[in-house]
């Protein structure tokens, strides 16, 4: 089915009033089909297809009268736009949180099961270990540009201003670069030694500096990419 | 002198009260629905036909409504129906309209103390 043209628009503009994106999928799912209805209808009482279209969208509402209807219906309302503290602040960090969590345990049970009665886990590896250690490694160097990527997909689907994204991308970026993992010696021989993580200034703060922008650029530039081209398409 | 509570819907909710009653009956889509408004009520009742979605998805939401997907002569289409707590929804406004529309026929007939309840 061909899309009337108020859709595009009518998008935008609940979008942009914080409508939260399945809303307005679902609104504009049942409106086309509404008006394909209602041309139809049009058009079996002898009007011309173009006639027909503008009666059907005169009948289903002026754009002002169709998005209003939708915003000012709070429960229809996003949560970047309720807690955008929640979605930008503490999600990511959580996520992240977990994703570290699990490339500990990773990095703990390799060392249990290939590496038993070491000190350290960080030494040289062969075989399948060198697999179950690179998932883990994967993931603990990933996890915040992933966590990014989310966090600029969520702003993005909901055309939101930056400033919450931003925020949310460089804490993100901090997290990722300030991000530490240890390990302890066993205290009993042969038994498990202990790893642990911490945020904290490495050595070289200029190393730090660099992993940080090395995080945000690669999260932060596709959104912006996104955001311009958007910007551009609707000034067009 | 106690303060009366006041109803923030007073007109807000007449849709709501039409297409619970309407789809009390029988399941319908969005289409059927504006269309049984605008025959039933004699074209009294004139709205931009696309509004009355925000007000079924809030119904839904509130748990009143409840909608399924249906494959009708090749279209995928919405179709609504009232839950228990959506009859029992129906049967408060039906209650409250009744009161109040016979308290504004009395105040019309002259009856300058009739007292609405709402």
């Amino acid at each position: 089915m061909p899309k009337p043209l108020f859709e595009n628009e009518l998008r935008e503009r609940l979008l942009r009033a914080g409508v939260a994106p399945r809303h307005v999928r679902r609104y504009l799912t049942e409106l086309t089909d509404h008006f394909a209805d209602l041309k139809a209808e049009e058009e079996r009482a002898g009007r011309s297809p173009a006639d027909a279209e503008s009666a059907a969208l005169i009948r289903l509402g002026s754009m002002d009268e169709l998005a209003q209807a939708m915003t000012e219906e709070h429960q229809f309302r996003s949560w970047c736009i309720r807690a955008p503290w929640a979605i930008f602040g503490l999600a990511p960090v959580c996520l992240l949180a977990g994703a570290y969590l699990i490339a500990c345990y990773i990095l703990w049970s390799g060392w249990k099961i290939f590496l038993p009665g070491t000190d350290s886990p960080f030494i040289p590896i062969h075989g399948l270990a060198v697999f179950y250690f690179g998932v883990g490694r994967l993931l603990y160097f990933s996890a915040p540009i992933f966590v990014g990527w989310i966090i600029a997909l969520v702003a993005a689907r909901q055309r939101l201003n930056p400033i919450w994204p931003s925020a949310g991308l460089t804490l993100i970026a901090v997290m990722g670069a300030t991000a530490q993992v240890h390990t302890n010696s066993p205290t009993v021989s042969g038994g498990p030694g202990h790893v642990i993580m911490d945020f904290t200034l490495g050595s070289s703060l200029q190393g730090n500096l660099l992993h940080a922008l090395t995080i945000l650029s690669l999260t932060m530039l596709p959104y912006l990419i996104w955001r311009f081209r958007k910007g551009h398409s609707i000034s067009a | 002198m106690s303060i009366r509570e006041t109803n923030p819907n007073f007109m807000n909710g007449v849709p709501e009260l039409l297409i619970l009653r309407l789809l009390q009956q029988q399941e319908m889509y969005g289409y059927e629905i504006v269309q049984a408004i605008r025959s039933r009520s004699a074209e009294a009742i004139a709205i931009g036909e696309g509004v009355v979605y925000p007000v079924l998805h809030g119904l839904e939401r509130d748990g009143a409504l409840k909608s399924r997907r249906k494959i009708v002569n090749g279209r995928s289409r919405i179709y609504y129906s009232v839950t228990r707590a959506g009859s029992r929804r129906l049967a408060d406004l039906s209650q409250s309209w009744t009161n109040l529309t016979a308290s504004i026929q009395k105040m019309l007939r002259g009856g300058q103390y009739a007292k609405a309840t709402l």
